[in-house]
């Protein structure tokens, strides 16, 4: 696992890239390459009637793009989970999804009150959290743990008291190749 | 695949239509489109779940199935009658006697649905307890909601209980058995089903993973009704009959009470029905956020087969009438030894199914880019009221359908009516200064 935190004063941050995408993660980022279509949409504080639209928005228009339904799957959950989040847990925020012809870059950004130790939100039953997901009735339910599950790299930079963004990669073929 | 052709039990009779979009608005998977003042329906998008039967006031929109005759084409008519039959008459038939009447319509053997229920929900416990990575497993009996999963939930597939539905294995049995029993030729028996909805018609003319040879025709229960209740008012005056029944296997037919027969202690079911629900959550467990559930009964109509098209009486007094039915019932002692062993066999698998993609724009990824780009412009330019008068069910669907290069801009009639009043004032204000 190449996952490590970087600590700084008030500023935690957090990244996981999945073994053998790290060239293609790299490349991602250095590129800053134009988005093919982009998504955008407003996440409510504890609007739990609106909370999952946007996901469901983004899958939409994913399968429309004829994306491979087991890669979908992996995207509408991380997407879902980590919309749920902001609405949940923030004061509200924003969602903004980027498609490329071979991945989709999602970033959520909300108002705070930010994470205090990422570490430690990522730590919950990480190992046991399928049955324990399951049995609590919550499906994907875990937060940040089952969001790691599914992408093939996972950002996080959190203020204590101000905002946090969280980013993910998906690439549509193995390996991002 | 993209070229094969789909049989539909749903038919547009072009006279009656006046294109007035009602049907249009309430498709499920927006398979309906009025072009030149016709509804069309687009085979490849048509799940045959009714619902533009009932919003057409015109007579335009018509089920089918067959003809009762025929069954004259075959020495030895067997009848297998779904369950929701039986919530169709008044309480002073009984049970016996609305069986009975199905002899009548001149069928040699009448069998029930009902009869292999309690069969069935062994199979889905077994079936759920072997597959637990596959949960939640979804039911297969609604032929709209397989055919739904195909469609617009594709990764869904391998969650599909890949058994055949409770009619067809009871066909499947009972051609066997007749074969031996009578010394008859395959060809020489005819099953038929009497149905509750179109879709099941659908299924006997194009079943979907049946390995083999099922049955021979679907009667609409709305169709054979008339008939039967003449037969009927006639038997009633006669001693009831001594004829088997199945109170108990009744609940097939009941989605509710069904879900509550799967679940056990380590088993949980969960009842959805009504095509809207479905939709909603299928989403949800492609969102893996059902995976508490190990079952889903999923189907289309209000209450489950009571609910469809081809009932004559209304879904929750049909419920209530099969739920007084299965509780005033007796056990009835049925031999499935022989279906067990069929079971282990593996006769009643179904092959897995393959998806039908109707929402991708293209195949490659790279042209579905380019038209999703060209979709999302037109869409700025369009109204967004969503007001159906261009024929497409939605704003986004007529960008979808420009794109597709089935439809053009010109549809839009409130962009139509823009366009014609800024010609006309600019006409008059080239008229203006001329004059000046």
């Amino acid at each position: 696992m190449l996952d490590y935190a970087v600590a700084e004063s008030e500023m935690a941050e957090y990244w996981y890239i999945r073994p053998g995408y790290e060239k293609a993660v790299q490349k991602h980022f250095e590129n800053q390459q134009e988005p093919e279509v982009s998504l955008e949409s407003l996440i409510r504080e504890k609007d739990f009637n609106e909370a999952g639209k946007g996901s469901a928005e983004v899958k939409n228009v994913l399968k429309r793009l004829g994306i491979d339904p087991a890669i979908l799957r992996r995207i509408a959950v991380a997407s879902y989970e980590a919309e749920i989040n902001v609405a949940a847990h923030s004061l509200g925020g924003a969602m903004l999804s980027h498609i490329y012809q071979d991945r989709i870059h999602m970033i959520f950004m909300d108002n705070g009150p930010g994470i205090a130790d990422i570490e430690q939100a990522m730590m919950p039953g990480f190992s046991t959290a399928d049955e324990m997901v399951r049995e609590l009735g919550f499906g994907a339910g875990l937060g940040l743990p089952n969001i790691q599950k599914n992408v093939d790299a996972l950002h996080i930079v959190s203020e204590a008291g101000d905002s946090t963004m969280l980013e993910f990669l998906i690439f549509f073929n193995d390996n991002g190749q | 695949m993209d070229n094969k052709e789909y049989f539909h039990a749903v038919h547009i009779i072009e006279d009656n239509c006046t294109g007035c979009t009602s049907c249009v608005r309430v498709c499920a998977t927006e398979a309906i489109r009025v072009r030149n003042r016709k509804a069309h329906i687009d085979p490849a998008r048509c799940v045959d779940c009714g619902n533009c039967i009932v919003a057409c006031k015109f007579h335009a929109i018509i089920p089918q199935s067959d003809p009762l005759e025929l069954i004259n084409k075959f020495k030895y008519k067997v009848a297998i009658v779904s369950t929701s039959y039986f919530g169709q008459f008044s309480e002073d038939i009984s049970y016996e006697v609305a069986k009975q009447a199905i002899y009548e319509l001149g069928f040699d053997q009448v069998e029930e649905e009902a009869m292999v229920t309690d069969f069935m929900i062994q199979m889905i416990r077994d079936y759920v307890r072997k597959h637990r990575d596959k949960r939640p497993i979804l039911s297969s009996n609604c032929p709209t909601v397989v055919r739904l999963i195909q469609l617009k939930f594709p990764s869904l597939l391998p969650n599909i209980f890949q058994i055949e539905a409770p009619m067809s294995i009871l066909t499947r049995y009972l051609r066997d058995k007749i074969q031996k029993e009578k010394g008859l030729k395959e060809d020489e028996i005819g099953i038929f089903l009497i149905v509750p909805c179109p879709a099941h018609v659908t299924a006997v003319h194009q079943p979907e993973g049946a390995y083999k040879h099922l049955q021979d025709g679907a009667f609409a229960i709305s169709m054979i009704y008339g008939k039967v209740h003449e037969h009927i008012k006639r038997l009633q005056n006669q001693p009831t009959p001594d004829i088997v029944t199945y109170p108990k296997g009744l609940t097939w037919a009941l989605s509710g009470v069904q879900a509550d027969l799967v679940d056990c202690e380590d088993i949980r079911a969960l009842s959805v029905n009504g095509i809207d629900n479905v939709i909603e959550i299928l989403s949800r467990v492609e969102d893996h956020y059902l995976d508490q559930y190990d079952y889903i009964v999923l189907r289309s109509c209000t209450n489950g087969c009571v609910g469809g098209f081809f009932n004559v009486e209304n879904p929750f007094v049909a419920m209530s009438r099969i739920k007084k039915m299965i509780k005033e019932g007796k056990d009835t002692p049925t031999d499935l030894s022989e279906l067990e062993l069929l079971y282990k066999a593996g006769e009643f698998a179904v092959a897995p199914l393959s998806p039908r993609p109707i929402m991708e724009l293209d195949k490659d990824i790279k042209t579905a880019i380019v038209k999703m780009k060209q979709l999302n412009e037109i869409l700025t330019t369009l109204p967004g009221l969503n007001c159906c008068a261009c024929g497409s069910p939605s704003c986004y669907a007529l960008a979808e359908d420009i794109v597709q290069g089935k439809a053009t801009i010109d549809d839009c009639l409130v962009l139509l009516k823009r366009h014609t009043l800024e010609n006309i004032q600019d006409d008059i204000l080239k008229k203006n200064k001329s004059k000046e």
